[in-house]
């Protein structure tokens, strides 16, 4: 069987951000599976791109307003070339993917990222996600957050995590990386992220109140913040309280092609967040060989194993785990690692194969029954 | 009787299994399986798969698990006795297999080989398994029909746990304990965790009769191979004996094979003895089956002396009749308090009862035993319990009420208003009209512990809300009657054979039963023997009577225990509670489990909920 999915998006290609590179990969994906016959992405906002779209893959432009494009994806869906899918990329889409689904009859592929699915939403809305077939969730913390409060079979909720990219590899010499950003001699900790004050319980205010202590211990020491958003001056407003200018450097919105650099000028990426679906930076950064901190009440527990490969660290104990870590910066889950032992580590699990694997495994569910219950009894 | 434990890391992003972790879910069991341990990993260090076992056929290592096929593709670790395995192992060998041990378990993993997850239909007994197939890379979990034998999992995701408790795989250190609605509301209407749910939001119980396949994508829904519903549909009535003589003889035989079967074992089998029908059937059958004389034992409490509540009189009678070795175990109020932490951590899941289980099985492994006969399922076999006669006619008399719209709410509103409860009245009469005219409310209103209304004085508003949402609770019920059986007889005895047989006594005797590492049979608890009664039942020639049980022993039991009340295996748990303070007073802080007439199983649900939460 071939399988049609109209794509319900927030943005997918043009967009910026985890989810649109997360709905980048799903749809790259799908466009290389045989199964797969095409995949009409309709995004609810799109910044003009230069990226080229896969084949198979027809992403309309975005509609002027929600009630717009809640029509054209209902004139898609009436179509005599029916779809076999609903691919519904956020959970406030599910009332608009449930019409299309009950005009097309086609069952509804849900995807749940992070903070959205965390807690219950109306009441309206959960009934409309629970009429979702499949479910994949981001990481293991955002399905067990979902399953909460969702009345649906666990055994549909599927773990689909992040990819890393290719371009995001280790290189020795991270001494001339730290010179191409000025931070010669310097001991480095990096936060990239957006700055939004949506999005605090990323924890940069955190990492800067502890600057002081970690510098107690740990001399030429600098908190890199890469990333630009409307939180950006309450962060600037901090570090000048703290006295700690000579210390933070905002580096603004880093282009996509010269992260891989940032990542390696860095010692430590740090990023004590308590809001993260996943977190595809603490991927990248592993895939550049270095070291990561990350929260240990969200779904950062995936990228980093558990800890096997970064630290998982509350609050309480951030400044001494980062003064552990850039005394000891190669020792991780109990074994030392190299840069590249990061990376092999980091790709063998989160690799685009095992990603690509992953989405034929979830497409195969409607390939094989595409009903209520499309899971194949094996 | 034993305990199983894997743990497989079915994700492609899963890390591979922690060893350590296999080893504390697998110990947290020990008591299951003191004789022996076992473990196995896969090349690829994706699976593990444990097993702590009682050594009961084929006492030799050569029966160890978890055991490996020859070709070393499939790995079995299995939980239970497969009582027909002789006979299928007969056949094998005339298929040309080999065999390396006398044990029922490689007979499971030959026919496995030989046909797959079919194989299951061949297999009379009691089980929960966990199977390993490295030719189609997935994992089988299932159990029998009846749900004898427990057999958990849990799926983060990334990793399914699997065991045959709930608190072993808790035990484990990475399953959630964020706690499940359904299954907190479910114990409280029912007494007991209703299955698939458990207490925990991410344990859920293979349901009984069914199978599960785990691959790389995870968890299959579970697929039903047989179940007590499609067993009394498929009964050719036709086929049923005629007159009473037939009835009774093939009843007879019926019964007596079932008691031959479950008397396979290698080590000596007792029996629990109470003044009831059923377990002195068990008893007497077991003589005609030429066991004897076997070991019994049954309970007596200073609290029950002269009481029609004294076992031990019509026991001590029984024993003689059929000169069992019998031994009467004496438990005073300070052994209950004594025991009591030690029975509360036993407990796997909360449930009202399983006190007594846990006292007669205590009495039974001091007396050396390791295998002990149980006259439980007899009253759902039989018609038994008052809901035979009780739902069929409420049913008849509120359909047309019962669907007058707003009657039953204009009824509950009048119950309230009038004080009703406060007069001594059953807060079950509220929910009659609403309740009583399907076979799915009547059901609740027998055998409710609380009604759904009453659950927020004691869950709170969000959580019952929740918790009645996620639980369907007619539907639950009605689940049971999938396919419809056929009669209202049948009806009834698939509901209670797929609720209170299944997540109350079957459940209680298996956490009771296992802390003293011994094994429970159920002879009247089996399919085979279910096919053969159902036809007479969906005849109608059966009666709904246990008449026929009396009369199935050559030697009958004596008049005494024919017409006796039917009590049950009674503890004097009520005069317990009341009379010291102990660690099951959390019931006082709750007004309306205070006010005098409370059903002490409503006190008793509510303690037991707050122990197993605290």
């Amino acid at each position: 069987m071939s399988v049609r999915i109209l794509a319900l998006v927030g943005d997918a290609f043009g967009g910026k951000g985890g989810i649109s590179q997360y709905n980048r990969d799903l749809i790259s994906a799908w466009s290389a599976l045989g199964m797969v016959k095409q995949v009409v992405v309709l995004p609810r906002f799109a910044s003009p791109s230069s990226l080229s779209v896969p084949e198979k893959v027809v992403q309309h432009p975005p509609a002027g307003s929600a009630l717009l494009y809640s029509l054209r994806a209902i004139k898609h869906a009436v179509r005599r070339d029916r779809f076999d899918v609903v691919f519904c990329g956020h959970l406030h889409m599910m009332p608009l993917a449930v019409i299309i689904s009950k005009l097309s009859g086609a069952p509804i592929w849900l995807q749940v990222h992070g903070i959205e699915a965390w807690s219950k939403p109306s009441d309206f809305v959960r009934w409309c996600g629970e009429k979702a077939v499949l479910v994949t969730a981001v990481s293991r913390h955002t399905r067990r957050q979902f399953l909460r409060w969702a009345s649906i079979d666990p055994n549909r909720v599927l773990v689909l995590p992040n990819t890393v990219g290719e371009q995001f590899v280790p290189d020795e010499d991270r001494i001339s990386a730290k010179k191409k950003y000025g931070l010669t001699g310097k001991r480095v900790l990096l936060t990239v992220s957006r700055l939004a004050k949506s999005e605090r319980y990323k924890g940069h205010d955190r990492i800067i109140r502890n600057l002081p202590k970690i510098m107690e211990k740990v001399g030429n020491l600098i908190y890199v913040i890469a990333g630009d958003g409307d939180m950006r001056c309450e962060l600037e407003e901090l570090v000048r309280y703290e006295k700690l200018e000579d210390f933070v450097v905002f580096m603004g919105q880093i282009e996509n092609s010269k992260l891989p650099t940032m990542y390696r000028a860095a010692d430590i990426f740090v990023m004590p967040s308590s809001g993260e679906g996943f977190g595809i930076v603490f991927l990248e950064a592993l895939a550049c060989g270095t070291p990561v901190i990350a929260g240990n009440s969200d779904g950062a527990g995936d990228p980093l194993h558990d800890g096997n490969l970064g630290v998982l660290s509350d609050a309480q104990e951030l400044p001494v785990e980062i003064h552990r870590l850039l005394s000891s910066p190669r020792c991780i889950g109990g074994s030392r690692t190299s840069d590249r032992e990061l990376e092999r580590s980091t790709r063998r699990y989160f690799g685009r194969a095992v990603f690509d694997d992953l989405v034929k495994k979830a497409t195969e569910w409607f390939e094989y029954a595409p009903c209520s219950d499309p899971r194949p009894n094996s | 009787m034993c305990g199983v434990a894997a743990i497989f890391a079915f994700h492609f992003s899963a890390p591979p299994v922690d060893r350590n972790e296999l080893i504390r879910i697998r110990d947290a069991m020990t008591v299951r399986g003191p004789d022996a341990k076992g473990e196995w990993y896969s090349e690829d260090g994706r699976l593990a798969i444990g097993h702590r076992r009682l050594s009961i056929i084929d006492l030799s290592d050569q029966a160890a698990q978890p055991m490996v096929s020859s070709d070393r593709n499939v790995v079995l670790s299995f939980n239970g006795e497969i009582y027909n395995h002789a006979a299928l192992r007969k056949s094998l060998e005339e298929n040309g297999q080999e065999f390396r041990s006398r044990s029922d378990t490689e007979v499971i993993l030959h026919l496995y080989e030989l046909k797959g997850e079919a194989m299951l239909d061949d297999l009379r007994g009691m089980f929960a398994l966990v199977l390993w197939d490295k030719k189609r890379r997935s994992m089988l979990l299932a159990r029998d029909p009846y749900g004898i034998k427990p057999l958990y999992y849990a799926n983060d995701g990334w990793s399914v746990r699997v065991g045959s408790q709930v608190k072993a795989l808790l035990a484990g250190g990475r399953v959630s304990r964020q706690t499940d609605p359904a299954g907190r509301a479910g114990f409280f209407l029912f007494g007991s965790v209703p299955e698939p749910y458990t207490s925990f939001q991410e344990i859920r119980s293979v349901p009984a009769g069914s199978f599960i396949r785990i691959d790389e994508r995870g968890p299959s829904a579970p697929v039903v191979w047989k179940c007590v519903s499609r067993i009394y549909a498929d009964a050719e009535v036709e086929n049923a004996p005629a007159d009473a003589s037939e009835v009774k003889e093939a009843v007879r035989t019926a019964l007596l094979d079932s008691v031959k079967h479950h008397l396979v074992s290698d080590v000596p089998v007792g029996a629990f003895l109470s003044s009831g029908i059923d377990s002195s059937a068990v008893v007497g059958l077991t003589r005609d089956a030429g066991e004897y004389p076997i070991e019994t034992m049954t309970l007596a409490f200073p609290e029950f002396v002269d009481h029609m509540h004294d076992e031990s009189r019509i026991a001590g009678q029984t024993a003689r009749t059929y000169g069992t070795r019998h031994t009467t175990h004496r438990v005073s109020e300070a052994d209950f308090h004594n025991q009591l932490p030690n029975i509360l951590e036993a407990m796997d899941q909360p449930s009202i009862d399983g006190i007594n289980t846990w006292m007669v099985s205590k009495a039974a492994s001091d007396s050396g035993l390791k295998v002990c006969l149980s006259g439980l399922g007899g009253d759902e076999l039989f018609g038994g319990y008052p809901s035979f006669r009780d739902i069929p006619k409420w049913v008849r008399g509120m359909r047309i009420p019962s669907h007058v719209p707003l009657l039953g709410t204009a009824c509950r509103f009048g119950f309230d208003l009038l004080g009703l409860e406060s007069f001594g009245v059953s807060p079950k009469a509220a929910g009659f009209v609403t309740y009583a005219g399907t076979y799915s409310g009547a059901y609740l209103l027998r055998r409710g512990l609380f009604m759904p209304w009453e659950l927020p004085g004691i869950l709170g508003e969000d959580a019952t809300r929740e918790g009645l949402r996620r639980l369907q609770l007619l539907e639950h019920i009605g689940e049971s009657l999938r396919p419809d059986p056929g009669t209202a007889f049948a009806r009834v005895a698939c509901m209670e054979s797929s609720i209170y047989l299944r997540n109350q006594l079957l459940r209680d005797a298996d956490w009771a039963g296992m802390a003293h590492s011994l094994e429970i049979r159920v002879p009247l608890v089996d399919t085979t023997l279910l096919g053969n009664i159902a036809p007479i039942a969906n005849s109608g020639r059966l009666g709904i009577s246990k008449r026929v049980l009396v009369s199935a022993p050559t030697t009958p039991f004596g008049d005494d225990v024919a017409t006796r009340r039917k009590t049950g295996f009674t503890v004097p748990i009520e005069a317990w509670m009341s009379s010291s303070r102990n660690i099951l007073d959390a019931w006082r802080r709750v007004p309306s489990l205070t006010r005098s007439g409370c059903h002490w199983a409503r006190r008793l649900a509510y303690a037991v909920h707050f122990q197993s939460v605290a």
